[in-house]
């Protein structure tokens, strides 16, 4: 979907960005993760064009980046920042129909989209068009913000720390409906973050740059499992690494749906890294489980934690 | 509005402004004046007098103060003012000329050299004489036989009790103050004088009629209203120690040429103000706060200037 | 919050906004009401409250009352609209019994001698004038409920003056003999101010515009403009009547004049560029950075940016900005007479040559209340812009 190809950005006295290649696949939530100054934010804001390359070419869809007006090329890229950035003049729905509005879309396919939007990140609609930012919360600001990043439905979103300034309970809320969104609508996701645990859930394709270069890319797993050196062992968290693999398999994939267990269940997609601090508080070796209906699923034994049987 | 219908409204408003300045300097007289009492009564009695005879005026009256004025009529700004003879000595810095303490002289001189250098032609003048004069509280006067600045030298040599209110310019000019002490034999020390910020009369001759701080004499111009309705008399300048200054209009050679009736207009309305009647005319604008509109028309009128 | 120790600054005893106010007050009760003088020129003897003829200074005894105590009555909201009431009643009362004592004085419209305000009369007013903010601020009024109250109270003064009722005060026999001068005053005055401020509108957005876009314009932008508003008045007046005329006679017929209304809007605008200038550079500046980004982000155009995001974000600010202008040039235009330019200036400085005070008050009331009014306007306009922003805060 995009292609990243021999970038580089040098901005005063440090290379920000240095030749730097990448491709992203689409339908993928990307995660570019990386200290400050490691050059993630600048390669996600070369994407959409708010930051000229120095030398090197980007490629969205086929097409060179550079064949269109910046201001028409964002309007087709989904763009969410850290601090939200609403318009603090504009109601929601007019912060929502930001994008579509410059796009000139008919007044009621804008309100419809803008319901659709409100619906689909647990806003209800009719509570939230007509209010002002301010009289948001920190995440109902968010929520807004990713409503207006999608609301032109770009084929590609472009998320800079989108969480980085929300409460943990919050931002974890927000990531699973992330996830969720992005599973729904099989969006390109480019997602810039500098916490590993946010990279490792959300990521499909984790990008570790450093010194405005690719340290290590793949799959979450490949992180814990076969760190490249040792400068991404300790990015990850040496000691941490055990735990946050169970983090990224959930309960369902080592369920016994035939076995038995007592005490409050737990949901089937809950991931191992949460069943495992309940086996440790509440000292047992299996706990009920029941799926997202709530109904009955079986129990997860603590030998399986170690994987294996769900093939 | 949007920036464009901003930036054509301002233009436009520019250029109406600029367009009505134009359409008044065409085919009128601009009348100026200076911003004093004197300056305004003058300046609207030649307004009145013209226009009653048909030439169309722009009433630039109360312009400014002497140097305003003489700018913008020398840079062509407006055709007619009235200017004091004496004043002369200063436009071409030649105070040492005797020809300015004497009326004809004075005023044919400054005539001829303004008609050369700057194509400014003065009309007829007024017999008044506008000059600084020294002026006592009435009480002190009679009981004293002041009459003349001789009496007045002799009263404060021989210790008589004097203070005098003044502008600082008429304390220190060579002119004005020393020229009298000498010329009259007095010397006023420190404590005899009282020097007030700008040089109003109206502020001296209130402070000498109200006897603030022991004052009990002004200085003063020949013309001020206030002095006698105040009860001050002013003290003759028997030696003649202070130049002449007669009013009279000077207008614009070009304006003139245009309208040459306006000479003969403002002669007689000139000759008729006296010192008596300017005196009077002023104080009904400073005692009586009257409009000096007013005070010049109902003067016009009374004298059958204009109906 | 009458109960509250806090309010009252720990101790128990009168409050001590109210004291000092009723101080004031008992301060203009003691100073003479009115002055009495033969002429305009000279100054009068006063005359003191209890000295006015009749009945009539007894009357202001309930309000004064009201107010005279205030320290050690309630401070609860039924007090704050008694005491309210009270100065709208004093300060009506107060140019009431100027003018009908001046007509019991000297009926004859004629005569030279001038019945004027005195120290006493001006304490009062001012004492009024105190206790009405204070008590309007007590009671936390918004700000159209404030200004709609202000013109209620000011009602009865002005069907006073209207009546005739206050003629034989020398403040108006002055209006009667400048009536036409008046007029054309106020016209020249709101002419000047006008004609001043659209052009430095234009101007002074466009420097602050530039200065906010380019750090190097602003380097010098600004200190250029300070140095303009540190030049005394009266000197910037005097040195555009060179370059003026000389620009006038080059371009003979344009009407370019180093004296008169266009000198003078000249300089008016000169002083407004920097108010101006600040005003849309703060209103800009105050603009989240992020917030700029996110325009940006999604694909605003360098316009559409400035005028879909920016420009109403800084709007509060830059009408602030326009106020505080539009009040210095009504106040400054009061120099331009000393250039030809009329206005209110005109009357003011004749009657500091005639040492007219009461002419010289004619000049200057006003100009005061124009300012006053204008102030008004703007801080009506910005509460509805406001309010149409939704109480926006960052």
């Amino acid at each position: 979907m995009i292609d990243i190809s021999n970038v580089s950005k040098r901005f005063q006295h440090s290379n920000a960005v240095d030749g730097l290649s990448l491709q992203i696949t689409a339908g993928e939530l990307t995660v570019l993760i990386g200290t400050s100054g490691s050059g993630k934010s600048t390669t996600l804001k070369m994407i959409n064009r708010l930051i000229e390359p120095d030398s090197g070419s980007i490629r969205l869809a086929g097409e060179d980046i550079r064949q269109q007006t910046p201001e028409v090329l964002r309007r087709r890229i989904g763009y969410a920042i850290q601090s939200v950035g609403l318009f603090p003049h504009w109601t929601v729905e007019q912060n929502i129909a930001a994008v579509p509005t410059l796009l000139k879309w008919p007044a009621a396919r804008i309100r419809n989209r803008v319901t659709e939007l409100l619906e689909l990140l647990h806003l209800p609609a009719e509570t939230f068009r007509q209010r002002y930012p301010h009289q948001l919360s920190g995440g109902q600001q968010q929520r807004v913000g990713v409503a207006r990043a999608l609301a032109a439905d770009p084929e590609v979103l472009l998320m800079d720390e989108p969480f980085g300034a929300l409460d943990p309970v919050t931002r974890g809320s927000l990531q699973q409906e992330l996830a969720r969104i992005q599973k729904l609508s099989g969006k390109t996701i480019v997602l810039v973050t500098h916490d590993i645990d946010e990279a490792l859930q959300l990521g499909q394709h984790i990008v570790l740059m450093d010194k405005g270069r690719i340290v290590q890319q793949g799959k979450p797993e490949s992180f814990l499992l076969q760190p490249a050196n040792d400068f991404v062992r300790d990015f990850v968290g040496q000691s941490d690494a055990g735990v946050r693999l169970l983090g990224l398999t959930t309960v369902a994939s080592r369920v016994q749906p035939t076995a038995r267990a007592e005490g409050e269940p737990i949901r089937s997609d809950c991931t191992l890294r949460e069943a495992l601090s309940q086996f440790v508080s509440r000292q047992v070796d299996r706990l009920p489980v029941v799926n997202e209906q709530g109904q009955h699923a079986g129990a997860l034994l603590f030998c399986d934690l170690l994987g294996g049987k769900a093939s | 509005m949007n920036k464009r219908s901003l930036l054509s409204l301002s233009l436009l408003t520019l250029l109406s402004v600029g367009y009505a300045a134009t359409a008044f300097a065409a085919d009128t007289i601009r009348v100026g004046s200076k911003i004093d009492t004197e300056g305004a009564l003058l300046g609207n009695i030649i307004v009145q007098v013209l226009e009653a005879n048909g030439i169309k005026t722009t009433n630039k009256v109360s312009l400014g103060n002497t140097k305003v004025v003489r700018g913008a009529i020398t840079a062509g700004e407006i055709d007619i003012y009235p200017e004091y003879t004496g004043n002369g000595a200063f436009f071409f810095a030649d105070e040492k000329n005797p020809a300015w303490k004497n009326v004809d002289a004075g005023y044919q001189l400054v005539k001829k050299l303004d008609q050369e250098k700057n194509q400014l032609t003065w009309l007829t003048p007024s017999p008044a004489n506008n000059t600084w004069a020294i002026a006592i509280r009435k009480d002190v006067a009679s009981a004293n036989k002041l009459k003349t600045l001789s009496d007045l030298g002799r009263y404060i040599s021989s210790g008589g009790n004097f203070k005098l209110a003044a502008s600082a310019e008429f304390i220190e000019r060579p002119d004005a103050l020393p020229a009298f002490q000498s010329a009259y034999g007095f010397k006023l020390k420190q404590d005899q004088l009282l020097t007030l910020a700008g040089g109003d009369t109206a502020v001296t001759i209130k402070t000498a009629a109200e006897q603030t701080s022991g004052v009990n004499a002004a200085m003063a111009y020949g013309t001020d209203g206030p002095v006698a309705a105040l009860g001050l008399v002013t003290l003759d300048d028997v030696k003649g120690v202070q130049p002449i200054y007669a009013p009279a209009p000077i207008i614009r050679a070009d304006a003139l040429a245009k309208q040459p009736r306006i000479a003969q207009l403002l002669a007689p309305v000139f000759r008729s103000l006296s010192s008596a009647t300017l005196q009077q005319l002023n104080a009904s604008i400073a005692i009586e706060g009257k409009d000096a509109r007013k005070v010049a028309a109902s003067y016009l009128k009374s004298k059958g200037f204009i109906k | 919050m009458s109960a509250t120790p806090a309010h009252n600054g720990h101790t128990a005893g009168p409050d001590r906004v109210w004291l000092l106010l009723a101080l004031l007050l008992l301060g203009g009760c003691a100073l003479p009401f009115l002055t009495h003088a033969a002429n305009r020129l000279l100054t009068g003897h006063g005359i003191a409250l209890t000295a006015l003829p009749g009945y009539l200074p007894w009357l202001l005894l309930a309000p004064l009352g009201v107010l005279l105590a205030s320290p050690w009555l309630p401070d609860n909201r039924p007090w704050h609209w008694t005491r309210l009431l009270a100065t709208i009643l004093l300060g009506n009362a107060l140019p009431w019994l100027a003018g009908s004592s001046a007509r019991l004085l000297d009926s004859d419209a004629e005569s030279l001698a001038r019945i004027s305000f005195g120290g006493g009369f001006w304490l009062l007013l001012l004492g009024s004038l105190l206790f009405y903010m204070e008590s309007s601020r007590r009671l936390a009024l918004t700000s159209p409920w404030r200004t709609l109250l202000t013109l209620a109270a000011l009602l009865p003064a002005g069907l006073l003056l209207a009546s005739g009722q206050l003629n034989q005060l020398s403040l108006l026999r002055e209006y009667d003999n400048f009536r036409d001068s008046f007029d054309s005053a106020l016209q020249q005055h709101v002419q000047l101010v006008v004609l001043s401020l659209l052009p430095a509108l234009l101007l002074g957005t466009a420097l602050g515009l530039l200065a906010f876009r380019l750090a190097r314009l602003r380097d010098w932008v600004f200190p250029a403009l300070n140095i303009v508003q540190t030049i005394p008045s009266i000197a910037l007046f005097g040195l555009l009547i060179g370059p003026l005329a000389w620009l006038g006679k080059q371009l003979p017929g344009s009407g370019i004049a180093g004296v008169g209304m266009l000198p003078a809007t000249v300089a008016l605008t000169l002083y407004s560029l920097l108010p101006l200038a600040r005003g849309t550079y703060a209103g800009l500046q105050q603009v989240p950075a992020e917030v700029r980004d996110a325009a940006r982000g999604i694909g605003m155009t360098g316009w559409q940016i400035f005028l879909r995001v920016e420009l109403p974000l800084a709007l509060p600010v830059f009408i602030g900005g326009v106020r505080i202008t539009a009040v210095q040039a009504v106040g400054l235009a009061v120099v331009a007479a000393l250039i030809g330019a009329g206005g209110f200036g005109a009357i003011m400085f004749q009657g500091l040559s005639g040492s007219a005070l009461d002419q010289v008050l004619l000049g200057v009331l006003p100009v005061v209340a124009l300012a006053i009014a204008v102030d008004a306007g703007f801080k009506l306009a910005i509460a509805w812009l406001d309010r149409k922003n939704h109480d926006r805060h960052f």
